[in-house]
């Protein structure tokens, strides 16, 4: 059962919390000298797996979620808009590769700096997504669990992906998101079924670009590696 | 505006989504319209799109229910990659006619983006159906796992099931050392007859083990993979075989073995100890032990040599009356010995008369009890045999006869001062060859000469004097007075008559004083000098008249004038003596209380010796017992 498989990972991610908080702790520290304490300097190789490991916890949540919202919310003929949900997908102006080969072909820096592109751009997004779900007369728990969950490790991975571009790009800290532009205007109060589309389309556009994220990682570790075919 | 895009991309959405339900039932290959019926007419649709490898696809359509499109390049593919909005529709890039397949290279396949398909005929009849559109990482069902293995892993202690550890490739297509597909598998098995598969976790390592199966069954594993985190699994790959038969171990047997040398052991034990502790009963079974009679009462120490004078007082009756019947059993605890018990005799002296006193008794038929009986005391019993092998065994029931003759004959249980000659009898009783009567005659004072029960009465002498005649026990008297002819050579002399007494042998009688007023038997030697004189007046009519005379052990000098008033019968004048009947009828007592008894009749000549006296042939004038009740003692 779907639902089963997604409660399995639910629990299973929620249980990697612990792990993912000191995870995420080095991710703190500064180069710099003399700064914060208590910063133990960690690999590169350690660092890209756990920014790895990040990338598919976040991957597999958002799918969770994105499949129990769509069994709870969304009525049965609607429910392969996730399809035309490309449609309404953010794009974001900087060209990604969408092929192996294109990946291949680009950089690490261009990897990387698409992998941060791609997180800071759905950081505000998620936390909408919160507050909508909060508003649903009886959205399950664990949903609203999940999505917790998964902007709150985003903005992790967000700074774990800066302290990678550091480590192997030597490049300085880069500005976080608070400069974009919000995407979402919550003007008008939406109407229960827009919402609901909204949300769904959110939700399975997060979790394409939490894949590509993962992807994009990997094949950066890949590349990393000697034994890379 | 950029603003507003996103809200106006939603509102078109929605539109769509309410014009979905009004649209044909189309494919829509990426739902399952279980629901559908089939009875509107089918336009050309797709039936699946799949990608194996997330870098190329395929699309695979039909023409429906429209068979006159059937025909390749009737229906053309056209797709829409939706990577900006300004995107067009574009052909397919390469036709597979034959699989009417619409297949997309690594160059125009691209990720993440969403792809449309579109299915165009003649005449640009458009047949669309917005559920085929689609992003490349949800249609990908990879190909199955390749060099799917099996190894055992370990075998349960009972040897009822096992484990084992399957391995396997990752499919080559799916490039997952890069990293670029993240895939997790799922391993099924069943037994080979079932039809249900047990399916195990899916996980994303290239090896999983297998629980508890059976020894001996035969099992079918499989396996398929799917994307990490996605819907869509692929194909299942060829089915692998498992079977493990059982393995007899050297370990299995080892104990096996163990197991019956110690069970051998133990038996083997066992019987020893039986063996040991029942070695009594087994001897008795293996060797049986010579029986010996013995006589209740009388431990058999007495009867060995130097102990006469014990055993007299005991069988006089020691104060007490003779051998009671309840004396001390020297062979209590033996079963199978047989007992004479010897009553007391009231009336008479002592133990002298035990013997004669049964016998007169008998004859007469008082009511003093008669216990000649033999304490069969056993019944084929096994019994622990003693050291002495001349002990007496149980013999069956079958032959009683000849126990009884036997026990009679060591009824006497005189002195036996010659101890070879009580084992004579022992022995001959033991051999159960000699059926005559050979009593122990040896010359004691307390022998009673007579082992015959019976004996005629031929005459009663008006004194009180019984004479009774001759009994069938001549042979006894030869041996008897064969042994003592010698020692009482020199007394007699009358060598002239002992030789002529030892060719007459047969022909001497045994005369038997029967004194109803007390004592004294004739000794031997006294019978002996009766029967030696021949100057002896004819016994006239056959009777003979014995008078009591006082014993005398060495009537040497008197032995021709004692035997004076003893009538004997003119041995050497006659062959043989009138055949006397053993028994004669008493006819009337006269005022002396002397019986008168008939003449006999004639009769033939006695049986032989060694004929059984049982078996003789009953006398016609035998005396009943009733009517001896009327005589007085």
């Amino acid at each position: 059962m779907h639902i089963m498989a997604a409660i399995q990972r639910g629990v299973w991610a929620l249980l990697l919390w612990p792990s993912l908080l000191t995870v995420s702790m080095p991710l703190d520290c500064k180069e710099e000298q003399g700064s914060l304490s208590g910063c133990t300097s960690i690999s590169q190789e350690k660092l890209l797996d756990r920014v790895i490991h990040h990338a598919e916890l976040i991957y597999r949540v958002s799918e969770e979620s994105c499949s129990l919202f769509e069994e709870m919310f969304l009525p049965f003929p609607l429910r392969l808009q996730s399809s035309q949900a490309g449609y309404a997908c953010i794009t974001k102006a900087l060209p990604m590769p969408s092929s192996k080969s294109e990946i291949q072909q680009i950089s690490d820096k261009w990897l990387l700096h698409s992998v941060l592109m791609l997180v800071q751009s759905w950081i505000e997004p998620l936390v909408y997504l919160q507050t909508t779900m909060d508003r649903y007369d009886h959205a399950p728990d664990m949903l609203l669990n999940k999505t917790k969950w998964v902007s709150d490790k985003l903005i992790s991975l967000e700074q774990g992906v800066v302290v990678l571009i550091k480590k192997m790009l030597d490049e300085g800290t880069l500005a976080t998101t608070d400069s974009e532009q919000s995407l979402f205007q919550y003007d008008v109060q939406p109407e229960m079924l827009e919402s609901v589309m909204r949300d769904y389309t959110l939700l399975s556009c997060f979790k394409k670009d939490a894949h590509k994220m993962e992807t994009f990682l990997k094949l950066l570790k890949c590349r990393q590696t000697d034994n890379c075919p | 505006m950029a603003v507003s895009s996103p809200s106006s991309n939603l509102l078109l959405l929605l539109l769509i989504s309410s014009l979905d339900w009004l649209s044909t039932p189309g494919s829509a290959f990426l739902i399952d319209w279980d629901h559908m019926t089939s009875s509107a007419p089918l336009e050309p649709h797709f039936t699946e799109c799949i990608s194996r490898d997330q870098e190329t696809f395929r699309c695979w359509w039909s023409p429906g229910t429209f068979h006159n499109l059937s025909s390749p390049g009737a229906l053309r593919v056209f797709y829409l990659k939706k990577e900006s909005p300004t995107s067009e529709w574009k052909e397919c890039p390469e036709y597979i006619h034959s699989n009417r397949e619409c297949f997309f290279d690594v160059n125009h396949t691209s990720v993440w983006i969403p792809y449309c398909m579109q299915l165009r005929g003649q005449n640009n009849v458009t047949y669309f159906n917005e559920d085929d559109c689609f992003t490349v990482e949800n249609i990908v069902r990879p190909d199955p796992p390749v060099s799917l293995n099996w190894t055992l892993l370990n075998i349960s202690p009972s040897g009822l099931s096992y484990d084992v550890m399957v391995n396997w490739e990752p499919p080559p297509s799916a490039d997952v050392g890069a990293g670029w597909m993240r895939i997790e598998y799922e391993i099924q098995y069943r037994e080979r007859n079932s039809t249900n598969w047990e399916a195990l976790e899916i996980q994303p390592h290239t090896q999983q083990t297998i629980f508890g199966l059976h020894i001996g069954k035969e099992y079918e594993v499989h396996i398929r993979c799917r994307m990490q985190a996605f819907v869509k699994f692929g194909e299942f790959s060829d089915s692998v075989f498992i079977q493990v038969t059982e393995i007899p171990t050297k370990e299995s047997t080892i104990p096996l073995t163990l197991v019956l040398v110690f069970g051998i052991l133990g038996i083997l034990i066992l019987i020893m100890l039986i063996v040991v502790s029942q070695q009594h009963r087994l001897m008795m079974v293996l060797l049986p032990p010579v029986p010996a009679p013995k006589i209740k009462g009388i431990d058999s120490e007495l009867l060995k040599k130097g102990k006469l004078d014990e055993l007299n007082f005991i069988l006089t009756g020691g104060g007490m009356g003779g051998l009671p019947t309840y004396a001390p059993d020297f062979y209590q605890d033996e079963p199978w010995v047989e007992f004479i018990e010897v009553d007391a005799d009231d009336g008479d002296s002592g133990g002298k008369e035990d013997n004669r006193g049964s016998d007169t008794q008998r004859l007469l038929g008082l009511p003093h009890p008669v216990s000649h009986r033999m304490n069969m005391g056993c019944s084929n019993a096994i019994s622990f045999p003693d050291d002495d092998s001349g002990r007496a065994s149980c013999y069956d029931a079958d032959l009683p006869e000849q126990d009884t003759l036997m026990l009679m004959a060591t009824l006497l249980p005189g002195q036996p001062e010659d101890e070879e000659a009580s084992l004579d009898v022992e022995e001959r009783a033991s051999e159960r060859s000699e059926r005559s009567l050979v009593p122990t005659q040896t010359g004691g004072p307390q022998t009673w000469v007579n082992t015959d029960f019976y004996a005629q009465v031929s005459n009663v002498m008006p004194s009180g004097g019984v004479v009774l005649s001759p009994g069938q026990q001549l042979r006894i008297q030869e041996s008897t007075s064969a042994t003592e002819d010698e020692p009482h050579k020199g007394k007699e002399g009358e060598d002239g008559d002992e030789t002529e007494e030892l060719k007459q042998k047969e022909l001497q009688f045994q005369l038997l004083v029967v004194d109803p007023e007390g004592n004294g038997y004739t000794t031997e030697s006294n019978v002996r000098q009766i029967s030696t004189p021949p100057s002896s007046p004819a016994p006239g009519e056959g009777y003979q008249t014995i008078h009591p005379q006082p014993v005398e052990t060495k009537p040497a000098a008197t032995a021709e004038d004692n035997q004076s008033p003893y009538i004997l019968p003119d041995s050497p004048q006659s062959q043989f003596f009138a055949p006397v009947a053993d028994y004669t009828v008493v006819q009337e007592l006269d005022s002396h209380h002397s019986l008168l008894l008939n003449p006999p009749p004639r009769q033939s000549p006695p049986p032989c010796l060694p004929q059984h006296p049982l078996k003789a042939p009953m006398p016609v004038g035998y005396i009943t017992p009733d009517l001896l009740g009327n005589l007085s003692p």
